[in-house]
């Protein structure tokens, strides 16, 4: 007996209808990369923790799957009408967590409830990017200082609020998607460069200011010069290092690697997860983690490109500046060429905002890939 | 919506900046793990932990086998410097604080800020435990750590073997002691293990770090390479909090060798005691009514060799110390008391560090010298003694000498002079070798002394012998020369050789040199080098007996060695030999009386010898050697050479003399008093070096 299918049927009849378009590719290495993930985290932590710490960790890469679906499912034109209280309540978040946040190695950046702890920055990328995209998606054909002005306003008032943190890493991730979709929007260069050099001065402000604290200044002034700083803080980067030059071409093997079982690398299932694979499975392991990472990027640069309007463009471009960001200075502090901030490896990083947050973006993009012939 | 080309355009802008930054992820990888080898020597190296374990020293045996210095475990309580690398310093002191009132209350008065320097101290590596407290015997002490260890991060109990004296100060100065090794003697230990390996690279060698143990004095430091434990080389591999991993090599720790004395501790123990009482009775006498000079003994010195063979069978120097008191490091006033000249200087072996004037005891070698030059000859052997002498054309220095209280002894010959102890009979021999230097040479009298051992270090396997002093034209023009002030006579007079043929003027001796030189003549002019190790073995099993010949093997036996032939010319050997048997058995000699009061079961022959210093009183000193039944006899040959040197205490044939009969009498007859060991005392609590 032949039965026709439900989606035979649906095919039949609407050939643009959103879900049938997708991003299957993308899902699958994000599924792989999640995977990848919680067996890394799994090597650094199986040790004092047993399962409990991966556990966990899955725990967010369901919710994060979730996220993922929720942020897929609006259409994301429909986002553009909410773009006011999203922003509204990004502000609350982040002024809130200034009043009533927890503290953690000096940074006041999370909301503790119960026992979870939240970290509102990390939804505010995800908020920035949504209502940045909806204004810059919609001023016409060119782009007018006004809109500059308005911009840099919105990405500012966030801006101020994660720098009182005062979280320096999350700051410049906001400023690396804030320019990323300013220059996809078309600004014109001249105003371009301007903002480098404001951005410039700006910078040797705050270095000399009270914003930062003493460690941190310390941490960039250890990567540009190592051997002028305290022992301790140039101690995390100096055994990540190792840890990755011990893993030379194939690695120690999984669960073998002496400074990870060691626990010798600080802050290795956060911060320095990359020094996991990077000594475990080699340059094999670490190079084949970055190229999964690096079609992930493709797949959200190739959606961009697709993507039916401007403002869908711009999501991507917001997703794809915060993506590479996050992977360039989180791998590049492992390998000694980037200073030590606290931006995790996305999917494979344990933390719980983070990896939502980070899959809730790759929603976003399948909206805006699915969406592109509607 | 518009679709604005510029962001297309813009958008491939983009897309080249995340290759080019994924490209240089890449590169940096590529580099860190495929080029740069370096890091990953360093990476691997960093999580492997070398934990040592001291194997303990050898033992310290007697002749017979019977431990001197054996091992007891104790605990020394340090710090891990790496527990403690990721503590603040603000926390790092509080658990200093902490230690230091457990420890104070556990009865070792510790300060927080002492504790603090020794974990700066830069002696010890960064994997090293850096000790605080040993001989630390409270378990109490030990479980509190251990059970409060989040309390103590950092803080370790190790156990540990230090030295145990099973007979109390008995030879203390032989065995010596061991302390903590310094920078400079670790540095040099380095260095000599390096010069080691470079000639041999398959040369195993005990290593040291700082913290571990060096014999410092006696045999201790002599045979320190023997006794000597291999500390195990065990390294494994821990993680960040220094939890073990897995062990990636290891070799178990080994004691260190046995070493076997030369000397009897029971002869060596009842010498020690004879020679402390003998001094109590010289110090008891108080001051000498003629000269007024007060007996005051300061110290003294008993050496008996094997004359066959040079095997030191016993050396006692008074005052001695208990080396038990060294065990847990030195105190500064304890090692103020033990080197206090007013307390005799406890810690000086006088027998081989001290040098005295040897008095007659000399004219063995003056009359050696007499006889083998030619100058006394059977027709020329007769003299006058008229109870002085005068120097002939003197042209410098003191012209006349006297005999001792200036009596007059008549005609001697070689034979006489050495019984009744003629001065002056060696005044004529010093005077006429000097002025017939043309024909005798210049150094008649101190080439016979070289060849018996005077004037240089016998080489005795001990630290800090002292050379003694023969003096000659020739060095005490150098001394001169070198420095003016200090010896401002620089020209040797005849009355210099008269003070030398009779053991006075310039010349020093050790007690053990004249022991040996003693030994020399007793054995027919052989010099031997005073030995006091006789062999070094292996033992197989630790707990057994280390005198069982089964539990042990011989990793090598110290052979007698020959260090100098004295010749004699036919007849001289036979005519000194029967003056110094004339000494101890003839009604006139110095050592009759002593004699007549305790007899030997077998017959001596011996020398006194009463040196004058000056300001203080006489030194008493004697030296003699037994069994001598006749000269040369292939049967019984000598096999005691005794010499006795009490400083500030009177006549030798008054003092010194018969405290070497008492002594050798239970040794000829085989009756010395065994030794017997103490128990060690119980301590608790420990010290704090």
């Amino acid at each position: 007996m032949i039965t026709t299918t439900p989606t035979s049927r649906l095919r039949n009849r609407d050939m643009t209808a959103a879900w049938r378009h997708i991003d299957f590719v993308l899902v699958a290495l994000v599924a792989v990369a999640a995977s990848f993930g919680a067996l890394m985290v799994y090597s650094t932590t199986r040790h004092h923790s047993g399962t409990s710490t991966v556990g966990k960790h899955l725990m967010f890469v369901i919710i994060g799957f979730g996220a993922m679906g929720a942020c897929a499912a609006i259409d994301y034109q429909r986002l553009r009408d909410w773009a006011r209280p999203i922003y509204v309540g990004m502000v609350a978040l982040l002024g809130g967590v200034l009043a009533f946040g927890s503290t953690h190695r000096n940074i006041k950046a999370w909301f503790d409830i119960g026992p979870i702890q939240v970290q509102p920055a990390e939804l505010a990328k995800l908020a920035t990017i949504v209502v940045l995209a909806s204004y810059l998606g919609t001023i016409g054909d060119r782009l007018r200082l006004r809109h500059l002005v308005v911009a840099l306003v919105g990405l500012g008032i966030p801006i101020g609020l994660i720098l009182m943190q005062p979280d320096l890493g999350t700051t410049l991730v906001f400023v690396v998607i804030g320019a990323g979709m300013l220059v996809v929007a078309g600004i014109p260069m001249k105003y371009l460069g301007l903002l480098l050099v404001i951005g410039v001065i700006g910078v040797g402000y705050i270095l000399n200011s009270d914003t930062l604290d003493q460690y941190q200044k310390e941490r960039l002034l250890a990567f540009a010069t190592p051997d002028r700083v305290s022992e301790k803080v140039s101690y995390n980067t100096q055994r990540s290092q190792e840890a990755a030059a011990a893993g030379g071409f194939s690695g120690q093997g999984l669960f073998e690697g002496p400074q990870t079982r060691g626990g010798f690398v600080p802050e290795q299932e956060t911060d320095f997860i990359f020094t996991v694979p990077a000594e475990e499975l080699g340059f094999i392991g670490a190079g084949g983690l970055l190229v999964l990472l690096g079609l992930i990027t493709w797949r959200i640069w190739r959606t961009a490109q697709l993507a039916r309007d401007e403002i869908g463009r711009l999501i991507c471009v917001g997703v794809l500046c915060m993506f590479v960001f996050h992977i360039f200075e989180n791998v590049g502090m492992n390998l000694g060429i980037m200073p030590v901030t606290g931006i995790p490896l996305p999917f494979i990083s344990y933390g719980g905002s983070a990896m939502i947050a980070t899959f809730a973006t790759m929603g976003l993009v399948m909206n805006v890939h699915m969406r592109r012939f509607s | 919506m518009s679709e604005r080309p510029v962001s297309l355009a813009r958008l491939s802008m983009v897309g080249i900046v995340c290759i080019s930054l994924f490209a240089s992820l890449f590169v940096r990888l590529w580099y860190l793990q495929i080029i740069d080898k370096t890091e990953h020597v360093r990476a691997t190296r960093i999580n492997l932990k070398t934990v040592r374990e001291e194997g303990s020293r050898g033992r310290i045996l007697d002749r017979k086998g019977r431990v001197l210095v054996d091992n007891e475990i104790t605990r020394v309580i340090g710090i891990e410097r790496q527990d403690m690398s990721d503590l603040s310093a603000k926390e790092r002191d509080e658990v200093f604080d902490r230690l230091a009132v457990t420890l104070t209350r556990f009865g070792i008065p510790t300060k927080s800020a002492a504790i603090s320097a020794k974990y700066d101290d830069r002696r010890y590596g960064p994997l090293e435990l850096v000790p605080l407290v040993s001989g630390v015997n409270s378990p109490a002490l030990e479980v509190y750590l251990a059970e409060r260890h989040e309390l103590f991060p950092g803080v370790v109990v190790r156990r540990r073997a230090v030295r145990t004296y099973p007979y109390g100060a008995v030879a203390a100065h032989l065995l010596g002691y061991v302390l903590q090794i310094n920078e400079k003697e670790l540095a040099a230990k380095r260095e000599e293990h390096k010069a080691l390996r470079a000639q041999d690279s398959d040369v195993v060698v005990k290593p040291y770090q700082g913290g571990d143990e060096i014999g410092k004095a006696g045999v201790e430091r002599t045979y320190e390479d023997d006794l000597r434990g291999t500390p195990s080389d065990k390294t494994i591999q821990v993680d960040a909090r220094g939890d073990y991993v897995t062990t990636v090599k290891e070799s178990k720790p080994r004691q260190g060798d046995d070493i076997w004395l030369t000397i009897d501790i029971d002869l060596q123990a009842f010498a020690e005691q004879q020679l402390a009482q003998k001094l109590e009775e010289v110090r008891a006498k108080g001051a000498n009514t003629k000269s007024g000079a007060q007996r005051n003994a300061p110290q003294g010195s008993v050496v008996i060799v094997d004359p066959r063979n040079g095997q030191i069978l016993a050396m006692a120097s008074n005052p001695s110390y208990e080396p038990a008191d060294l065990v847990n490091g030195i105190s500064s006033a304890l090692w103020a008391k033990l080197n206090d000249k007013k307390q005799g200087q406890p810690l000086f072996n006088w027998a081989l560090q001290g040098a005295y004037a040897p008095g007659s005891t000399f004219k063995l070698i003056s009359a050696t010298a007499a006889l083998d030059s030619g100058f006394l000859t059977p027709a020329n052997e007769h003299f006058n003694d008229r109870g002085s002498y005068t120097v002939r054309n003197c042209k410098g220095g003191r012209c006349t000498f006297y005999n001792a209280g200036r009596v007059r002894l008549g005609t001697v010959d070689v034979a006489r002079s050495i019984t009744v102890s003629s001065d002056t009979y060696y005044y004529w021999i010093g005077d006429q070798l000097w002025q017939q230097r043309g024909r005798f040479g210049t150094t008649a009298i101190q080439d016979v002394a070289a060849d018996f051992g005077i004037g240089s270090v016998s080489g005795v396997a001990l630290p800090g012998e002292s050379a003694g002093w023969l003096p000659t034209p020739q060095n005490r023009k150098e001394r001169h020369e070198k420095s003016p002030k200090a010896f401002p006579n620089g020209s040797w007079y005849a009355g210099d050789n008269l003070n030398t043929a009779v053991g006075q003027g310039d010349v020093l001796v050790t007690p053990l040199q004249l022991a040996n030189a003693y030994a020399t003549f007793a054995n027919g002019g052989t010099r031997y080098v005073p030995q006091i190790v006789m062999a070094v073995t292996r033992p197989k099993d630790i707990g057994r007996n280390p005198a069982d010949p089964d539990n042990y093997e011989v990793v090598r036996k110290i052979e007698p060695e020959a260090a100098a032939k004295v010749e004699f010319v036919p007849g001289a050997y036979e005519k000194i030999w029967q003056g110094l048997v004339g000494v101890i058995n003839n009604g006139a000699g110095t050592a009759n009386s002593a004699w007549l009061a305790n007899r030997a079961a077998f017959p001596l022959a011996g020398k006194t010898g009463t040196a004058q210093v000056s300001g203080k009183e006489d030194s008493a000193v004697f030296a003699a050697f037994g069994p001598a039944y006749s000269p040369n006899n292939p049967i019984a040959p000598p096999s005691y050479a005794i010499s006795i040197v009490l400083p500030e205490s009177g006549f030798g044939g008054e003092e010194a003399a018969p405290l070497a009969f008492r002594i050798m009498a239970p040794v000829s007859s085989g009756t010395v008093p065994l030794a017997s060991p103490i128990a060690p005392p119980p301590t608790e609590g420990g010290t704090t070096p």
